[in-house]
């Protein structure tokens, strides 16, 4: 799957149990795993090829392990990314902290990343909102202060999963776009100078 | 229970008939069957072997690695010139055994005092709980927490628990407190302690600077083997944080709580203990080669070794802990350890079943001072292939080597045909055409590599099972006690009888029906030793490939 090229490097990151790799899991193979919790040894890649408004664009998804013996190593898989999820647990206020500390990261080593803050879990709140361990709108708050997309999640009932990955791809396309806007100017600019040259010869 | 042991004069021969093979200390290059030096037994490959020699069991528990400068000092052992200060220390021990098991006591109301602190956790900590196997969930103050078979705790040397197999940690750290008192009194005295036996137990202790390892067992296992298994906890954390990484956190900070470092790798170890208690790779030293036709096996090997990078230093397809190839960099030996602990890695988890994983990963026996990244992936079902590299941002590069070979495999046509191997791992014993015998282990030394037919009736349940192994372990344990090693055991048992002959070339261990007599189990031998000749091409890797 992977020889393919890839046009979106998107890492996940965020505490350890938070649910990282379900989220990854309902995304790609559509499923839920119910089981014994299993932590990520390392991190795993999977490709994923989805179609945006008639294009299609293939994500690369880093699924990274939480645990903080890796957090040395993390630097690898999230350099050059495009997109960053970062994960929290809308139960575990701890989670949330976490998430902080890797946004902070990102900013610092890699400015052109776009974040996508997402709280997992959701299914837990609609059973017991007390449940919810941080206030939905700090977290917002947050969000803003950072110009980061906010996603709650269910990986278990799949809700807002699709969308989430779905922003990505779309933000990837949109600055794409732009980017080719931009590039077209200039290319527009050297022709002209051509073109001039060019008549200026024929003429 | 009846050990028949005796050791045939006759089949020795004087040593300078022989080609002492590769250094060895002179008295193992003794080979009872002339002709069958190391190197020529059945299984040993054409051009050499895959892995480190380790010539023997010794060789692999023996202190010689890396980490030797970090030992304290009273692990000195090994020195044949420490015998007499072994002598002294075991008279030593004897006369403190009475004390020891005093404290043993004091021990037990120390864990019942800490039972009663329990109850006022953090939060944080059933949190924590949550996270991993029920099995850790266990409450320590059961009776059937203390009825488990063996226990390994793990803890610093400032008496903080890393690891415990059952229960919490938090729960045992003043049981962990009073192992580490125990260690340091004994080093007060400018002594070690290794172990207590009483009530049927064994407590051994294994110091691994900065770290003490302690199990507790009541299996029939013998002290140097339970050592040995602390042995692979040790290296199995090795392997996630590396010896230096280890050192230079304890040398920052002595109480470090290592759990932080080590959260989620829990059940790697927990499978790890498992493991070595019902697969016989981990006794042997060795990895078990899945049965194939050679042809196959070079056509596969082949496409392995065509699908190389630069910074490719080992790839291994394998099959539920079975060896189907290894190719590796020339000059480069992976030791059996190293491989377990890889094979350990990937049966642990099953996150390895999806996606490509790119892990860092320490080979302790290798180089215990960095890390290596291996790619992880399942080509099918059954079939993990591994691919072990030394630059960590070549994620892309090993996985196109892992695209090449699928490739190849396809164009060679030999997918189908791996397959078919695959769903075959294992051969009946009847193959060999001995009435009488049930199972055997063969190892071949210079291969590294083992060969087991599947275990049949009557050991069918789980607990046969186990049963036959911890035989092979004690026939395993008599045959290469460091201070009277034994040649050639014949074991009486009231269910079977059992034949263990051990040279500088192989090990055999063969179990019979217990109706069979002592003679026809010998000659019987030399059947087996033919059958494995026949089928060594199949049973074994002879042309192990490098880039």
């Amino acid at each position: 799957m992977s020889g393919q090229r890839v046009d979106v490097k998107v890492v996940m990151l965020g505490k350890e149990y938070v649910g990282k790799t379900s989220l990854v899991e309902r995304y790609v193979h559509n499923r839920f795993l119910v089981g014994p919790y299993q932590n990520t040894i390392g991190a795993a890649f999977v490709a994923k090829v989805m179609s945006v408004g008639g294009r299609t664009v293939t994500l690369g998804i880093w699924d990274t392990a939480g645990s903080e013996r890796y957090e040395a190593m993390s630097r690898i898989y999230y350099r050059g990314a495009r997109a960053a999820i970062v994960c929290y647990d809308l139960t575990d206020s701890s989670s949330f902290q976490r998430a902080k500390f890797w946004v902070t990261e990102l900013q610092n080593f890699e400015e052109n990343c776009r974040i996508y803050l997402c709280g997992t879990k959701s299914d837990l709140l609609e059973e017991d909102r007390k449940k919810r361990g941080i206030d939905f709108h700090d977290v917002q708050d947050y969000a803003d202060e950072i110009k980061a997309e906010l996603f709650e999640t269910s990986s278990k009932t799949g809700q807002s999963v699709d969308e989430l990955f779905q922003k990505v791809a779309e933000d990837y396309v949109q600055l794409m776009a732009f980017q080719v806007m931009t590039e077209g100017e200039g290319v527009d600019l050297s022709q002209k100078n051509s073109t001039y040259f060019y008549s200026c010869c024929h003429h | 229970m009846a050990a028949d042991v005796h050791k045939k004069k006759g089949w020795e021969v004087p040593n300078g008939s022989l080609v002492p093979t590769d250094g060895q200390p002179m008295e193992r290059s003794e080979s009872p069957t002339p002709g069958l030096v190391q190197g020529t037994e059945p299984g040993a490959g054409q051009e050499g072997g895959m892995f480190v020699h380790t010539r023997s069991y010794e060789d692999l528990t023996s202190p010689e690695d890396g980490d030797v400068a970090s030992r304290s000092p009273e692990e000195g052992r090994g020195d044949q010139a420490d015998q007499t200060s072994m002598a002294h220390i075991s008279k030593d021990f004897s006369e403190l055994s009475t004390q020891l098991t005093g404290m043993a006591l004091d021990l037990e109301e120390e864990m019942r005092l800490s039972q009663e602190n329990e109850m006022d956790l953090s939060p944080q900590t059933a949190r924590r709980d949550s996270a991993r196997s029920e099995k850790e969930d266990e409450d320590v103050t059961m009776e059937a927490w203390r009825m488990h078979q063996k226990h390994v705790f793990v803890l610093s040397e400032a008496g903080k628990p890393v690891y415990s197999r059952y229960g919490s940690e938090e729960a045992l750290s003043s049981t962990m407190g009073v192992m580490m008192a125990l260690v340091s009194f004994l080093e007060a005295e400018k002594n070690a302690i290794r172990s207590i036996h009483a009530d049927g137990y064994k407590v051994v202790f294994v110091r691994r600077s900065p770290l003490v390892l302690v199990a507790m067992a009541r299996t029939r296992q013998s002290e140097q083997e339970i050592a040995h298994e602390l042995l692979y906890i040790y290296y199995q954390i090795l392997s996630l944080v590396t010896w230096t990484q280890l050192n230079h956190i304890f040398q920052q900070k002595q109480n470090y709580d290592l759990r932080r470092l080590l959260a989620g790798s829990e059940r790697i170890t927990d499978n790890l203990l498992d493991l070595m208690a019902r697969d016989p790779s981990f006794l042997m030293g060795a990895a078990r080669s899945l049965p194939m036709a050679a042809g196959l096996r070079d056509t596969v090997s082949t496409c392995l070794q065509q699908a190389k990078a630069k910074s490719l230093v080992f790839s291994i397809l394998l099959s539920r802990n079975q060896l189907v190839s290894l190719v590796r960099r020339k000059d480069q030996f992976l030791h059996p350890i190293d491989l377990h602990l890889l094979f350990n890695l990937i049966s642990s988890s099953s996150s390895f079943r999806e996606g490509e994983a790119w892990t860092p990963i320490c080979l302790p026996k290798f180089n215990s001072s960095g890390f290596f990244h291996a790619h992880i992936s399942y080509l099918e079902q059954d079939l993990c292939l591994l691919l072990v590299s030394t630059d960590r941002e070549d994620f892309f590069t090993i996985s196109d080597c892992k695209h090449r070979f699928q490739e190849r495999l396809r164009k060679r046509g030999v997918s189908h045909a791996l397959l078919e191997a695959l769903r075959t791992p294992f051969y009946s014993v009847s193959q060999v055409g001995i009435p009488d015998l049930r199972h055997f282990i063969y190892k071949s030394k210079s291969s590294g590599l083992f060969t087991s037919p599947e275990i049949e009736a009557p050991y069918v349940s789980e607990e046969e099972k186990q049963r036959l192994l911890e035989l092979y372990q004690y026939l395993h344990s008599r045959a290469h006690n460091s201070s009277r090693p034994l040649k050639n055991i014949y074991f009486t048992g009231p269910s079977e009888n059992l034949l263990a002959w051990v040279t500088s070339a192989f090990e055999l261990y063969m179990c019979y029906s217990p109706l069979g007599t002592k003679a026809a189990a010998v000659s019987a031998v030399n059947k087996l030793m033919k059958w494995i000749r026949r089928e060594e091409d199949r049973l074994f890797i002879l042309t192990p490939q490098t880039y």
